[in-house]
């Protein structure tokens, strides 16, 4: 690493620091608010198939949309600033955790399923004990691939004044300030592969511990 | 006492053209084993999962104590009626002992009392809860997975069964052990079974009356007896068989005929003793157990052609065992699967009980006949 880098990162760490945690801040509020909203429609549209063949292209087209367009056309409704960039950023991960969520419960082995019910298990005693822990593998999944996706996304939502590391990268652009956009790049990348990494072993160890 | 009566029970299901079950007339007594069997697609299965209503039916009354299951709620319905699968389908991210626990769980046992019954229940099919209560279904075979099964099943003791090849994913040799202690156990539950088999001789052999189908409607339901002496038609002759004193065989089980006992050697004994005994059998064989009285073996004249002061040294590990519910057809197979003239029956706890010949065999079949 160059001296200048270097010295960029130990000058300004504080406001790295500050920039990091509004970074991590956006991203798990989206993911969060996403696996509600996610985890329920992809539950919904496991039972209901209309419901499934509306929802699952809907949130497919969505993820179409160039997201430096999507908050722009926001900025009618929401303003500029932290909501705008939420939102955008909820939008852009509900697609992977919807999919996952109802694949998961899909796939589950019919004979499962008639055995629970074979058994006298109620309809919401089998979504709580037999499909959501089996599905789980299979959303977590799903909301691995949404924190990495919006990790990086929300170097964008910067550019409506939702903050987070992204700062570093417009800043630098409009200053030509090459180690501060570097520094930018280099930290969003290390956030998203935390998160890869951080999720692959919660993955890896709830599979273990289901088999 | 009749447990459950289909009255003009049909099925047909959405969108298709024909009738998967076709006015079931058939009832169902207390206590006794019955057997629905007919080829693939003939509604079996659907017949049977009418019963709990995991299928609604089309039409007709299926009654149970006389009660029409469609005014009973079906989670009621269902906590009341075990139920075995044809995929088996054990939840695979619970322990064997969870899967066991799952009805018990469902109607509120407290905790110690499912524990020890879950315990209770592993042991009656044969897997020692030490070593399996904690492992999860893909650790085990699949005649294991089949005892879970069957376990999870009996567990929360319901009165009526509903048995869909519960034996039907192992070898023949597991599978005729698992029919065996399902028999034994049979014998003290004394439950309402439904058991669907597409395996005439497994139908003989389990079932108290068999109900035979095809194309969704009942051709014949009679006990194996009156089915192998009057098929009610060629389509039933056909499915018995051409060779029906073959099939006759599984109507008679190593407990229902008299055995003879070959001289018996304790491990310890001398080769001398031994000598005699052989000599003085008609089937030149001595039988040898062990301290506690199991079978262990047996000697022949050619092993006294071995070296060694005793027993133990000498003689030829037992194999070709059967138990006292095994059938004559099982024990003819394993006959002349290790080319002997009879096969060495032993108890439950592996006591020797006699020797079964093919003398033995055959007078038992024209007795029956
Ligand atoms: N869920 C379903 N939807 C539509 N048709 C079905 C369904 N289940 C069974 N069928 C049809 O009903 C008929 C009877 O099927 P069923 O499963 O009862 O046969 P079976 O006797 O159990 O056969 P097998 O020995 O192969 O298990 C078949 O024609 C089958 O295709
Ligand atoms: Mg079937």
């Amino acid at each position: 690493m160059n001296q200048t880098l270097w010295d960029f990162f130990i000058t300004r760490q504080d406001l790295l620091l500050e920039l990091i945690l509004e970074h991590v801040g956006i991203v798990l509020l989206a993911v969060a608010i996403a696996i509600v909203i996610g985890v329920t429609l992809g539950l919904l549209s496991s039972y209901y198939s209309a419901l499934a063949s509306i929802i699952l292209p809907f949130t497919q087209i969505m993820m179409t949309v160039p997201s430096i367009a999507l908050l722009a056309l926001f900025i009618p409704i929401f303003g500029t600033g932290f909501l705008n960039g939420l939102i955008g950023l909820v939008i852009y991960s509900l697609l992977p955790i919807v999919r996952n969520t109802y694949i998961g419960i899909k796939e589950i082995d019919k004979g499962i399923i008639e055995a629970a019910q074979g058994m006298g298990m109620s309809e919401r005693r089998i979504l709580l004990k037999v499909k959501i822990p089996l599905a789980l593998p299979v959303i977590l999944a799903g909301v691995r691939t949404a924190t990495v996706m919006i990790t990086g996304i929300a170097a964008i939502v910067s550019a409506v004044g939702a903050g987070g590391l992204g700062e570093l990268i417009f800043r630098g652009i409009a200053r030509t300030y090459r180690d501060m956009i570097i520094a930018g790049t280099i930290l969003i990348s290390l956030l998203g592969i935390a998160a890869d990494y951080g999720l692959k072993a919660a993955e890896r160890s709830l599979t273990k511990q289901q088999s | 006492m009749i447990k459950i009566k289909y009255e003009n029970v049909v099925k047909q299901f959405p969108g298709s053209d024909h009738l998967a079950v076709d006015n079931l007339n058939m009832e169902v007594h207390e206590g006794e084993i019955c057997i629905l069997v007919g080829p693939s697609g003939c509604g079996k299965t659907t017949s049977m999962k009418m019963t709990n209503r995991i299928f609604e039916h089309t039409s007709g009354h299926i009654y149970i104590d006389g009660v029409d299951n469609r005014d009973i709620n079906p989670i009621e319905l269902r906590l009341g009626i075990g139920y075995v699968i044809q995929e088996i389908g054990l939840f695979p991210h619970m322990t064997i002992a969870d899967n066991v626990a799952t009805v018990l769980v469902e109607k509120k046992w407290p905790k110690n009392k499912i524990h020890q019954r879950v315990e209770e229940m592993l042991n009656l099919v044969g897997l020692d809860p030490e070593i399996y209560s904690k492992r999860r279904p893909s650790g085990l075979s699949g005649g294991q997975r089949q005892r879970v099964g069957v376990a999870r099943a009996l567990a929360s003791d319901p009165p009526v069964m509903l048995m869909d090849e519960p034996f039907g994913a192992v070898d023949p040799i597991t599978r005729a052990r698992l029919q065996n202690e399902f028999l034994r156990l049979q014998e003290q539950m004394k439950k309402t079974i439904i058991f669907v088999t597409h395996d005439i001789d497994e139908a003989i052999k389990m079932g108290d009356r068999i109900a035979v189908m095809r194309y969704g409607q009942l051709v014949q339901y009679a006990t194996p007896d009156d089915l192998l002496s009057m098929p009610a038609n060629d389509f039933v002759s056909s499915l018995v068989g051409g060779n029906r004193s073959i099939k006759r065989l599984n109507l008679i089980k190593v407990e229902d005929i008299d055995l003879y006992r070959p001289p018996e050697v304790a491990e310890g004994d001398s080769k001398t003793k031994v000598v005699e005994a052989v000599a003085g059998d008609k089937l030149g064989v001595a039988l040898v157990v062990d301290d506690r009285g199991k079978l262990v073996g047996t000697v022949t004249n050619t092993d006294l052609k071995r070296k060694g002061e005793y027993v133990k040294d000498i003689y030829a590990p037992a194999h070709d065992l059967v138990g006292p519910k095994s059938t004559l057809r099982d024990t003819l197979s394993i006959m002349l699967g290790y080319g002997e003239g009879y096969a060495l029956a032993v108890d439950q706890e592996g006591k020797p009980r006699g020797a079964v010949s093919v003398d033995d065999i055959f007078s038992a079949v024209k007795d029956n006949e």
